[in-house]
């Protein structure tokens, strides 16, 4: 079952609308590689990932069954 | 303790609800939402802060709206935790938390934090410090749409 990788902000201007989903990535290191040569202007630009929701703060391993979310700085308010 | 203390520490613990709400926050919303505290008579003080949309100049160009967009269900869930430490923090009767989403004129309200206490400076303190956490921790994100249609995204200082 492929991860599911959902963007949002100034990322999805890169991404394009609609959700991604990458077959193979066995953790968010592999995942983050394989997304920065889909879209190289990624390399460029400030993000946090979330698995699940929770903002991770290193590698973490993928069971195909996640929600990867890249988040771009947030500006609500 | 009495019924209303029990009432009111059962409202503490509030499962995550929802703060988004589609459009600018109307005036007559806040109105209403003030008018509701009428009949919570232990309450001495409460703290509001409204953020509006600012008309910013940017080179050239003037922001006539703004655009928000979140990653809810992440944004509801973190936004139950900051409501629960802030409870545990301050002596509060109620918090009452509004952001919107979608489109947003300049001059209208797109962030309304509503805190209230027996005394006036636990909803103070915690109105202030919820709109922080808000600013920092809330996935949501604002493109600031300029009077030609082009637009940048906003970053928060």
């Amino acid at each position: 079952m492929p991860v599911k990788i959902i963007t949002f902000g100034r990322i999805k201007d890169i991404t394009g609308s609609g959700d991604i989903f990458f077959d193979g990535a066995a953790d968010t290191n592999q995942l983050i590689r394989q997304l920065h040569e889909r879209y190289p202007a990624l390399a460029n630009t400030l993000y946090i990932v979330a698995v699940d929701k929770e903002i991770i703060s290193g590698n973490t391993g993928l069971s195909g069954e996640n929600t990867v979310a890249l988040l771009p700085p947030y500006s609500g308010g | 303790m009495s019924v209303q203390g029990l009432k009111f520490l059962n409202m503490k613990e509030t499962k995550p609800k929802n703060i988004f709400i589609q459009g600018s926050v109307q005036p007559g919303f806040i109105a209403d939402s003030i008018q509701k505290h009428s009949t919570k008579t232990n309450i001495g003080g409460h703290s509001i802060f409204l953020g509006q949309v600012r008309n910013d100049l940017i080179g050239e160009q003037r922001v006539k709206a703004i655009e928000y967009t979140s990653y809810e269900e992440m944004a509801l869930e973190k936004m139950h935790e900051i409501r629960e430490s802030i409870f545990k923090k301050y002596d509060l009767t109620c918090m009452h938390v509004y952001h919107s989403l979608g489109l947003v004129p300049a001059g209208e309200i797109s962030l309304f934090v509503f805190t209230s206490s027996a005394h006036r400076k636990a909803a103070i303190d915690a109105c202030e410090e919820t709109v922080e956490k808000i600013k920092s921790e809330l996935p949501v994100w604002g493109k600031e749409i300029f009077e030609d249609e082009s637009y940048q995204w906003k970053e928060n200082k």
